[in-house]
């Protein structure tokens, strides 16, 4: 009924999100709904978002599992997905409907049974039928897949972020050994009485998914044997194993111009994914690849395909090999930014979300700040941020950004969009702190550091001894005015009781004499005294400087006691400024007697050693 | 906007052959026309002196002391232009323009035409006062093409003295219907040429056809540019190469997005060269893979995407879309006869009036009737039941009271 049908039915929730602007002060929007969640840190991101899912992934789960207790529908009109899935099989006799049933149901090894009933039954299987059941096999590599949220998370697909990266990980590596030789589906391949190319194109594929690679190939060979043609998806998956089947760069690449060739002659169109796959293939192909990427991206505009963030992904890694070969001219990038502006990007390959970090990287490998806001302005464009892909790719692609401003912007701008940024979109690793205390070092914003210290405080990098040895250095080096000097000393008792709190944290020299000449600075003699005293308590010597600075201190603050208990403490310490520091008490500092022949004591034993 | 096209075309002993050309405003422009009378006379003149191959100074001050006046006109015009790109054809066709006397009505060649051709419209600048540059590259142009120019001599040769203005334009009719339908073409100044021009190329040929002169038509076909392919401009519409029709060669397309064009390809580092693997041809086997069910490595591909890219919503509305994309909230704009597609076309006396269902299988009166009439009142009161269910309701009851047959007659209910 009634209204424009030519209007999808998210219209006007999306003209609504489109007014709604990122607030950099709020947390993440997933975690908004609950207090509790409020991550600082990136590792508390990754708890929090995990827990989440295995959350929704644990009621889901026992929703299925139990349908029986979720039998009311309240809804109306009824909503299919909030009842239960049906997960458990149904069809318990042998026949095709059954196996079809186990198949919809992805349980791979029931599947396998039912099929070799019916076949011991005598019962024909239908070609449709068999395909579904060789593309489940394959795809699965004749395991039965995890369910989704069922207690075994040994390598579960549902989650978080983590979870995936690993997935993504180990089918290149573990899986490549789990295709077994005879397995299911081979077996079951070589007993069909006729194999088509849909066949063909399941075992290939499957083989190629799961690393068996020359088995593909000699699949592929049988499949032009028996004079039939492959399909485009059975190309693109031996393009991409094409660089692990030949060991030299120009055979790799004859046989990928061979398959292409192939395909031209059975007139199988190529798709993004082929030449995708061949720009993959090339990054692998050594010298060849500078002249043959640019080639392969002209024939896929000529065929009219347009590239994706893959393909040029593919295409930067080619011609800018590693960081470690120098200034890059980034020509390249350039060009290939200035034909993307503004351009809005879906995702098209599970590759695309590779782009923006690369780009980012050459462009802080070049330190080139101008490409880098162009690549960050195509981010901005429309939901192309959802390309940045999960939240560790996100993170490497804002460290890199933010490592670049941090290298080659004006503080205030590195400021501004650290403010943005942080921690609404990255938490920053220790060296990115790093890199932001070095900014503010360069154009001496050193004044902000307390501020800066209560943000690595936040993002739980306290704990971190090297970079909070830096911010103390930092904030040491050099004399500041009365009231940034207090500042500093209210930040350095704050790093203080962040060591204190601490078994884990060990003190260093250079730590404690910072903090002590701080104290100094601020003229907190009292304070000072103190971590003179931690000094002894670590077993860590001060040095002489740190010494007369703090017997200037008591001098200008008329502190009698205090220098005559430093001559102590610095002979208990064995220090061979002992009698100097004697010497400049006894001249310098109004004393009573008494503590005038305690100084000269030690003046006079120094004079006798010599 | 009529234009008459109007040429003084002046040869010269030592073959320099100047073409004035000028689109000419408004016939209702007294003094344009006078302009173009006196053009053409001028031309009449030139070729008389022509014939008598006697160059004199005298002609070339005529021919000077005209020029300012018929640009001045042409300015007078306020729109009017003069087409950069000279037409070499033009110029051969129009000596046959001075013959031709509107012997055939071109009216039905017009409308024959407009039918059968497809008018092809291409943005040509229209350059402004290069009279005299045109002149000359068109004459060189002559030069290197002698043959040509003699025949374009004898044809002066042959014209007569009663060539005028008249008989120069086409039919007034033709070129209203012309502009007419050029008005419907998106560049209607361009279209209305080309129209005309070969309007003027079909005439121009009926009257060679009709004098029986070979050679003539010979030189007229050889030169002629008939139907250019129009699949040439669709297919580069980004930076195409277009030739001139003055002969120049070829020239950019320029602008400001020819110049962006521009400087992109000069930082352009990638060669143009490709790999010459596959043929750019649209053959229709992507569209059938498409409606094709989906397989699992299809699901898969799928399910990998959608793990690689972040899918967390932003704000409370993208979680919203997210809900509505799984069916679990009401779609917006809100309709609240949503999930009741089926009840639509249902009208809504079948839901009222269900007394129609009681004609048959129950009894006219009595205590059955007075039962039934209470049960549709209710009925046609509920608004939660689809017609469907309320006639089930009401069959439902015409079973059981069939059952209970027995015990209603004892009752001495009467049933039929």
């Amino acid at each position: 009924m009634g209204f424009s049908p030519h209007r999808n039915r998210e219209a006007v929730l999306e003209a609504l999100a489109s007014t709604v602007h990122r607030d950099p002060t709020a947390y993440p929007y997933q975690f908004q709904d609950d207090s509790y969640l409020s991550p600082r840190t990136s590792a508390e991101f990754k708890l929090f978002s995990l827990s989440q899912e295995s959350g929704r992934a644990a009621a889901k789960y026992f929703v299925n599992n139990n349908p029986k207790f979720f039998t009311k529908d309240f809804a109306e009109p009824h909503i299919p997905c909030l009842m239960p899935e049906s997960v458990a099989l149904r069809l318990e006799e042998v026949s095709e409907a059954a196996l079809r049933e186990r198949i919809s149901l992805r349980k791979v090894s029931a599947a396998v049974e039912m099929y070799d009933q019916l076949l011991q039954s005598g019962t024909p299987v239908s070609m449709e039928t068999t395909h579904e059941m060789l593309d489940l096999i394959c795809v699965y590599c004749d395991r039965d897949p995890v369910q989704e949220g069922a207690p075994i998370l040994e390598d579960g697909e549902g989650g978080d972020d983590t979870k995936r990266r690993k997935v993504r990980g180990r089918r290149g590596t573990d899986l490549k050994f789990s295709w077994k030789e005879n397995n299911n589906a081979e077996r079951i391949f070589q007993q069909l009485p006729e194999r088509d190319s849909r066949c063909y194109s399941a075992l290939i594929r499957g083989m190629v998914k799961h690393g068996v690679f020359s088995k593909a190939f000699n699949m592929y060979t049988e499949l032009l044997n028996h004079r039939l043609t492959a399909d485009v998806h059975v190309f693109n998956a031996l393009i991409s194993a094409a660089p692990d089947v030949r060991e030299k760069f120009s055979e790799r690449w004859d046989l990928i111009t061979e398959l292409l060739n192939q395909m031209s002659q059975q007139k199988v169109r190529p798709n993004l994914l082929t030449f995708n796959s061949v720009l993959k293939a090339l990054r692998r192909c050594g010298f060849l690849a500078k002249s043959l990427a640019p080639q392969t991206l002209n024939e896929m505009k000529a065929l009219g395909i347009a590239p994706s963030l893959a393909t040029y992904d593919h295409v930067l890694a080619v011609f800018y090999k590693s960081a470690s070969s120098g200034p890059n001219n980034t020509d390249i990038l350039q060009d290939i930014l200035t034909e993307l502006e503004g351009t809005r990007f879906t995702c098209q390959d599970p590759d695309d979300v590779f782009f923006f970090s690369s780009a980012m990287r050459i462009c802080l490998d070049s330190k080139d700040l101008e490409l880098g806001y162009k690549v960050h302005q195509l981010v901005e464009v429309g939901e192309n941020w959802r390309l940045l892909g999960d939240s560790y790719q996100q993170s490497i692609y804002y460290g890199r950004f933010f490592n670049l401003l941090c290298m080659m912007e004006h503080v205030d701008v590195v400021l501004r969009w650290y403010a943005r940024i942080i921690p609404s979109l990255y938490y920053p690793n220790p060296q990115g702190m790093r890199d932001l205390l070095q900014a503010l070092d360069t154009d001496s914003r050193l004044d902000l550091l307390p501020a800066i210290w209560k943000d690595i405080k936040t993002l739980g990098h306290d704990n971190k001894v090297d970079l909070v040895g830096e911010l103390l250095s930092l904030m040491a080096r050099d004399e500041h005015s009365a009231e940034v000097q207090e500042s500093f000393a209210q930040c350095a008792l704050d790093v203080k009781s962040a060591f204190d709190g601490r078994s884990s944290m060990e003190w260093t020299t250079p730590s404690l004499s910072h903090i002590t000449t701080l104290m100094l600075r601020a003229n907190k003699l009292q304070q000072a005294w103190e971590m003179l005293q931690l000094f002894k308590a670590q077993n860590r010597v001060p040095s002489e400087a740190l010494m007369n600075s703090f017997l200037s201190a008591c001098q200008s603050s008329g502190a009698p006691h205090r220098a005559v208990e430093l001559v102590q403490l610095s002979a208990a310490f064995c220090l061979p400024a002992t009698p100097g520091l004697a010497k400049r008490a006894l001249a310098e500092l109004e004393l009573t007697e008494e503590q005038r022949s305690i100084l000269s004591e030690f003046e006079a034993a120094a004079e006798e050693e010599q | 906007m009529y234009r008459i096209l109007s040429r003084a075309v002046c040869t010269a002993r030592n073959h320099h052959l100047c073409v004035y050309e000028c689109y000419v405003l408004p016939v209702k422009y007294d003094d344009v026309l006078r302009a173009f009378t006196g053009a053409n006379t001028l031309s009449t003149c030139i070729i008389r002196q022509c014939e008598k191959k006697d160059v004199s100074d005298q002609n070339e001050t005529t021919t000077k002391d005209v020029k300012p006046e018929v640009e001045a006109k042409a300015n007078d015009g306020g729109e009017t232009q003069q087409q950069g790109d000279g037409k070499v054809e033009q110029v051969l066709s129009k000596p046959s323009q001075v013959k031709s006397d509107g012997a055939k009505s071109g009216k039905e060649g017009l409308l024959d035409l407009l039918g059968a051709m497809k008018v092809e419209v291409t943005n040509k600048r229209k350059l402004k006062n290069l009279k005299t540059k045109q002149s000359f590259e068109t004459s060189a142009q002559y030069k290197s093409k002698p043959a040509a120019m003699e025949s374009t001599i004898s044809m002066f040769q042959k014209a007569t003295v009663q060539a005028s203005a008249k008989s120069d334009a086409l039919d007034p009719d033709i070129v209203a219907a012309a502009s007419a339908a050029a008005a419907t073409l998106p560049n209607q100044s361009q279209a209305e040429s080309e129209l005309l021009k070969q309007l003027r190329q079909r005439k121009a040929l009926t009257e060679a056809q009709k004098k029986g002169d070979i050679n003539n038509l010979g030189d007229l076909i050889a030169d002629m540019k008939v139907g250019k392919k129009p699949a040439r401009q669709n297919a580069w519409p980004a930076d195409q190469i277009r030739f001139d029709d003055d002969g120049q060669g070829y020239t950019h397309d320029r602008g400001i997005t020819g110049e962006l064009a521009n400087i992109r390809k000069r930082r352009n580092v990638f060669p143009t060269k490709r790999l010459n693997i596959f043929s750019p041809t649209t053959d229709q086997q992507g569209g059938e893979s498409a409606l094709a069910k989906p397989t699992l490595w299809d699901m898969d591909f799928a399910n990998e995407l959608s793990l690689s890219a972040n899918q967390m919503p932003r704000n409370g509305f993208e979680e919203m879309i997210q809900w509505t994309k799984e069916g679990k909230l009401w779609q917006y704009p809100i309709n609240n006869e949503i999930g009741l597609e089926d009840e639509a076309s249902v009208p809504f006396h079948e839901h009222v009036f269900l007394e129609k269902h009681l004609e048959e299988g129950f009894p006219r009166q009595g205590p059955v009737r007075h039962f039934m009439e209470l049960v549709v009142a209710g009925l046609s009161r509920n608004p939660y039941l689809t017609v469907q269910q309320k006639k089930e309701h009401i069959s439902w009851f015409r079973d059981y009271f069939h059952q209970k047959k027995d015990v209603l007659s004892e009752a001495d209910v009467d049933l039929s």
